[in-house]
């Protein structure tokens, strides 16, 4: 029982680093990418493969992984960020998509369908991470890092030009904001630090593969923002919880045939996506007022 | 001969991407809504079909109609459960992309719960290739798509321009308050193009179901071809919608003279991206279109 809890507390601070970040985008600057997954599939990919050919250990493996994300978020958000936000929808979908394919037919890098296995163990200053317990500190202390950083900058005058952006991207460019280049730096930010929930994920699992970084990963992690509530901080922590803990609440029914347990999952949190957008467009965690996502990507 | 092969592969698959991607278009020209749903109402529609052909043996004529029929529900309730509530009290762009992703998951996991996750298929005789040239195989389904594609364009955009309805529906998107002014209710023409949009997608689903197949997440691809081929014609254009969907096709199918399979929606997506790098007004868009 103390494995299974310590598991899913890793899983959740993976997941809630993943919900964090999206909302940076998503949730102050109003920039909707269902590219998530990707970032933290290259995050996953990088890091284990520096571990593996150069016996990184876990910062430079992190950092590497953190730098092919940004390159790559760069070369989304260059051309799509410059049109409406419907583009952007449409080319992290599409992004998503090709992902997919690489990591499953990159197999020299990938390890292709059935994936990576042995990733030694996350080594930082000379030791090595192998009991469950160091790894939940180590996951938690990214975890609380990033908050921190995303907390930073969501104050910082750089979060009020997201904040004006989002709320009024023509406003915003009026005032003298270079939109273009804060709505990049913006997903450049979010995807590196995306990919240290990858990372995290390569060396906790030790095995990693395609599928844990399709589409329906991008989903998942949306609904954890939006459930929990976009453009507040702890909306996010709160979704990742809750989506980790469904499954884990759903096994306990004894009606529920154990192959439908992914799409009951799946269809819960549709509806809750669908219902909450009718009725409570801020999330739960969100304040009713002040509806956070007024203007969406779409100017 | 390959070449040829791949351009009638293209073209039918482009007739089948054209029709959903002008459904789409359709549907977010009249009323500005991201219907991302759309390749919900795909699925609902091919699946329908499927089970009420292929499974209980139903003539086909009547399945289509049940497909048709399905699909239409399907968007006026869209229209009517979801979107509308959500515009009564803000109507961003972002909620109701959302709302409209969280229909999507739902429809493609109760398909797969109920009639699993393998791939199906349709099997009629007009599936069967023929051997028209020496090394050139074509299926009737093939030129039958393309016909039923140019007919389905074409009713529509007659329709558009000659009946009152249609003209309220180009209308409602240039201008809604005018629409009520001329005392035509804005609700009600946006059902019609719900209406229109969901049941153009049911011929493009029954191809589907008849040439590549059927799996739950098909609806994703539909959402992606839509939305990229609605962006590569411009947004707001029909007629733009309808060629991006078929360039869509044949750059699929044209990829596959170089390229393995796996890589055909690495193919759309490049086109698209190369659309929004260079002409993100697309085919037929108008300025405005992109900022």
């Amino acid at each position: 029982m103390w494995a299974y809890i310590i598991n899913l507390a890793v899983l959740i601070s993976i997941n809630a680093i993943l919900a964090i970040t999206l909302n940076f985008i998503l949730g102050y600057a109003g920039i909707f990418s269902i590219a998530h997954a990707l970032f933290f599939g290259v995050g996953a990919y990088t890091a284990t493969f520096f571990a593996m050919k150069f016996a990184a250990g876990f910062l430079s493996a992190t950092a590497a992984g953190m730098a092919l994300a940004a390159l790559i978020s760069l070369a989304l958000a260059l051309p799509a960020l410059r049109v409406r936000g419907e583009y952007f929808v449409a080319a992290s979908l599409g992004l998503q998509m090709l992902a997919v394919t690489v990591f499953t037919e990159w197999k020299s890098v990938t390890g292709g369908i059935g994936g990576l296995t042995n990733i030694p163990p996350a080594r930082l200053f000379g030791f090595a991470v192998t009991q469950p317990e160091h790894f939940l500190l180590l996951s938690l202390a990214c975890l609380a890092l990033i908050i921190l950083v995303i907390r930073a900058l969501v104050r910082s005058s750089f979060g009020r030009s997201l904040k004006a952006i989002r709320d009024d991207e023509t406003a915003a460019w009026a005032y003298g904001k270079n939109v273009a280049v804060i709505k990049t730096t913006a997903v450049v930010v979010s995807s590196a630090l995306a990919a240290v929930a990858g990372s995290l994920y390569a060396f906790y699992l030790s095995f990693i593969n395609v599928e844990s970084f399709v589409l329906d990963t991008s989903i998942q992690v949306m609904a954890m923002v939006i459930i929990g509530g976009t453009a507040t901080l702890l909306g996010p922590v709160i979704g990742s919880v809750l989506i980790l803990l469904l499954p884990a609440g759903l096994s306990y029914l004894p009606y529920l045939p154990v192959t439908e347990i992914g799409s009951i999952q799946q269809i819960i949190y549709g509806g809750a996506m669908v219902l909450l957008m009718i009725y409570r467009p801020g999330g739960l965690w969100g304040f009713q007022d002040t509806p956070p996502s007024r203007k969406g990507g779409a100017t | 001969m390959l070449l040829l092969q791949l351009l009638i592969n293209g073209l039918q698959l482009g007739a089948i991407y054209a029709l959903t991607a002008v459904g789409f278009s359709l549907i977010f020209g009249a009323t500005k809504i991201f219907h991302v749903a759309h390749g919900a109402a795909f699925t609902i529609a091919a699946y329908l079909f499927w089970w009420t052909n292929a499974v209980l043996g139903l003539s086909w004529l009547l399945a289509a109609a049940l497909a048709v029929a399905a699909a239409v529900a399907f968007g006026l309730c869209m229209e009517r459960c979801v979107y509308r509530p959500i515009q009564r009290h803000e109507g961003a762009f972002f909620t109701v992309f959302i709302a409209a992703f969280g229909v999507q998951i739902i429809v493609q996991n109760l398909i797969g719960t109920v009639f699993g996750r393998g791939f199906v298929s349709v099997t009629t005789p007009l599936s069967h290739s023929i051997q028209v040239l020496p090394g050139l195989f074509v299926a009737p389904v093939a030129a039958l798509a393309i016909v039923v594609a140019v007919i389905g364009f074409s009713a529509l955009t007659n329709y558009l321009s000659r009946t009152h309805t249609g003209m309220a529906m180009r209308a409602l998107s240039e201008n809604p308050d005018l629409i009520r002014v001329f005392g035509l209710d804005p609700g009600r023409v946006a059902q019609y193009a719900f209406a229109i949009g969901s049941a153009i997608v049911v011929p493009g689903a029954i191809f589907t179901a008849m040439t590549a197949g059927l799996n739950p997440a098909v609806g994703a691809h539909v959402m992606l071809i839509s939305l990229a081929a609605t962006i590569v014609g411009g947004i707001g254009s029909l007629r733009g919608a309808a060629y991006g969907g078929l360039l869509l096709g044949l750059a699929e199918n044209l990829a596959l003279w170089r390229l393995d399979p796996q890589w055909s929606e690495a193919v759309t997506f490049v086109v698209l991206f190369l659309f929004i790098i260079f002409r993100p007004a697309g085919f037929f868009g108008r300025p405005h279109a992109a900022k």
